[in-house]
């Protein structure tokens, strides 16, 4: 494990590794417009920004997860699952608030599903909720009958498209909650009992702190996160469709290793996870600018992980073995 | 003689088909130093698990005061005044000195009915007691990961003494330092007899243990062999029990 600072941090203080996600930002941008006449409108990053307001959502919550030495492979589905019954809502002519409290509501609930196997059924996450994703696919299926949800009615849209003081509603909604999440990771006993559960879930136990707690309701906090990423799908895109969230795992995940988050535990970096993000749709959107068919997008997500993690097993080494030496 | 704060009786533990630990009875008084020596797989390690309450065992009873307890979990232990330092030292190496020390029972504040962290007050506490340790640690807010061997062994004693513990029990607290520092830690020891709290230390250097042990403990093959008051026996005497070649556990080992 690499031995961090980390907790005397503040909200926005930055360590080398987002320096340098803002720098592949900021270069990122400056290729993708030389290489595209496109690409350097306010459209385009209204669009970009546009395009990662569920990721943020989500990449909050799996930052939590991977810090915890967690992880949800199914969260992308669901978000779907949410999405679903906001659009169900919606399409009942309900009103855009009860869509607005079905999200995080379903989010919880699913969470607590996720929990319950991973948690309280001791499956290790990355298998339990594997499993979960099979099972929740096919209830995406028969819930949608093999059809989109499509044509809702805008009430959703109209609500969040709204700006309080000139700041539009996605991203207050995202300052807040990254707010929140920081406050619980920095500022409260939880966040240190998620980042010692990282380190050492036995150690963690020997000291007195209520694992099973504390786990369960990170996996919660996933969804109810994941629930709001649903709300703000349903509102921008006005329809629900069977592949919903098919990628939204692997790009949290990349996101979040690559904001410095440890796959392992114990270390994390929620400014990390925002700059991975943005890095990440960056690319994205970028490259279809510059004409790769968005068939490519995985492949970018996938090496990108691949790439991040090789280079910390690596760079991990030395430190590694001064540190098994030191417990010897 | 002071009364017992701890009693153990016919304590055993089984981990499936193997048992550790065998109808151990032991009395743990206050102001002693008690050491426990036996051979790797004696189990001492699981003895003292069972004090902290991280496992339960499998048949016996444990007296705190006079009063049967029965720990779930090392918080129940904590709460009965017993502070164990793991010879896996259970610290978290990415947290802080100070996030350490108050793991599991921070200091906080309600906001909202939000709990926060007093993260200077928790500070504060920790620099008097890593003074009052005479540990010096050049960088308190480095993670524990970092720290030297001896220092982690301070920041767990550190741990220890901010639970204002009637029973500390240390396992191999030495193992893993340099003469110097376990030179401090054994120093400690004394000092946390003489607040008069009960210690309990593990060691495998049995120069050491006579140096700073009130009452010896011998375990073998998951058996408590024997019992000496450490100025009522030798060096040799306890090596031959530990090794099983002393006349008593030859015998002890015949009867079973
Ligand atoms: N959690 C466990 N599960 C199974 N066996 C264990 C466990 N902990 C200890 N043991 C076994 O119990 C015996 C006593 O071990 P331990 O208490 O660690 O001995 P010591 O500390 O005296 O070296 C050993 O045979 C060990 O392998
Ligand atoms: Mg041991």
């Amino acid at each position: 494990m690499n031995v961090v600072r980390q907790s005397g941090t503040g909200v926005f203080s930055m360590n080398g590794r987002e320096w340098s996600l803002l720098v592949a930002c900021l270069l990122a941008i400056v290729i993708f417009s030389v290489a595209s006449p496109h690409y350097a409108t306010p459209g385009n990053a209204v669009t970009v920004l546009r395009n990662s307001v569920e990721l943020l959502l989500i990449g909050l919550g799996m930052t939590l997860l991977l810090a915890m030495g967690g992880i949800d492979v199914s969260i992308g589905i669901v978000m779907g699952l949410a999405a679903i019954a906001i659009g169900r809502i919606l399409g009942a002519d309900g009103s855009p608030f009860v869509a607005l409290v079905a999200g995080p509501l379903v989010g919880a609930l699913l969470g607590c599903v996720t929990a319950a196997v991973v948690v309280l059924g001791r499956v290790p996450a990355i298998v339990g909720t594997l499993g979960l994703l099979g099972v929740y696919r096919t209830a995406v299926f028969v819930l949608l009958g093999g059809q989109w949800l499509s044509g809702l009615p805008s009430s959703l849209t109209d609500l969040l498209a709204a700006t309080v003081l000139g700041i539009p509603v996605p991203a207050l909604v995202i300052a807040v909650a990254y707010l929140i999440v920081w406050l619980a990771l920095r500022r409260t006993p939880y966040g240190l009992h998620l980042l010692a559960i990282g380190n050492s879930e036995e150690k963690a136990r020997l000291s007195g702190i209520p694992v099973i707690k504390v786990r369960f309701l990170t996996f919660v906090i996933s969804g109810v996160l994941t629930g709001i990423a649903a709300t703000f799908y349903v509102a921008t895109y006005r329809n629900v469709e069977m592949s919903i969230g098919s990628t939204s795992a692997l790009d949290a995940i990349a996101a979040v290793i690559l904001g410095g988050t440890s796959i392992l535990g114990g270390r994390c970096s929620l400014l990390g996870t925002v700059l991975g993000v943005l890095l990440l749709r960056i690319l994205q959107n970028g490259l279809l600018l510059i004409g790769v068919p968005s068939l490519w997008q995985p492949v970018v997500t996938g090496v990108l992980i691949i790439g991040v993690l090789g280079f910390e097993a690596v760079s991990n080494r030395l430190p590694l073995t001064r540190f098994q030496r030191a417990r010897a | 003689m002071t009364a017992p704060f701890l009693v153990a009786r016919n304590i055993a533990k089984r981990f499936g088909a193997l048992t550790a630990l065998v109808d151990v009875d032991l009395e743990i008084r206050p102001g002693e130093v008690l050491a426990l020596l036996g051979d790797n797989g004696a189990g001492k390690s699981t003895f003292i698990k069972i004090l902290a309450g991280a496992h339960p065992p499998s048949d016996g009873e444990l007296l705190i005061e006079g009063n049967a307890v029965a720990f779930a979990s090392p918080k129940d232990a904590a709460a009965s005044g017993i502070a164990t330092i793991f010879q896996e030292l259970a610290l978290s190496e990415n947290l802080s000195i100070a996030e350490n020390v108050f793991l599991g029972r921070e200091l906080k504040r309600s906001i909202f009915g939000i709990p926060f962290l007093k993260r200077a007050e928790m500070r504060q506490r920790v620099d008097g007691l890593l003074q009052e340790l005479d540990a010096h640690i050049s960088d308190p807010e480095a993670p524990v990961g970092s720290l030297s061997g001896g220092q982690r062994q301070a920041v767990a004693i550190c741990r220890a003494l901010n639970l204002n513990a009637k029973l500390v029990i240390m396992d191999e607290p030495t193992a893993a330092l340099a003469v110097a520092e376990t030179r401090k830690v054994l120093a400690l020891t004394r000092r946390l007899a003489g607040r008069g709290c009960a210690v309990v230390l593990i060691s495998h250097n049995i120069s050491e243990v006579f140096e700073v042990a009130d009452r010896i403990v011998v375990f073998r093959r998951g058996r408590k062999v024997a019992e000496r008051l450490a100025a009522e026996t030798n060096h040799e005497e306890v090596v031959s029990l530990i090794t099983g070649a002393h006349p008593d556990v030859r015998a002890l080992e015949k009867t079973n």
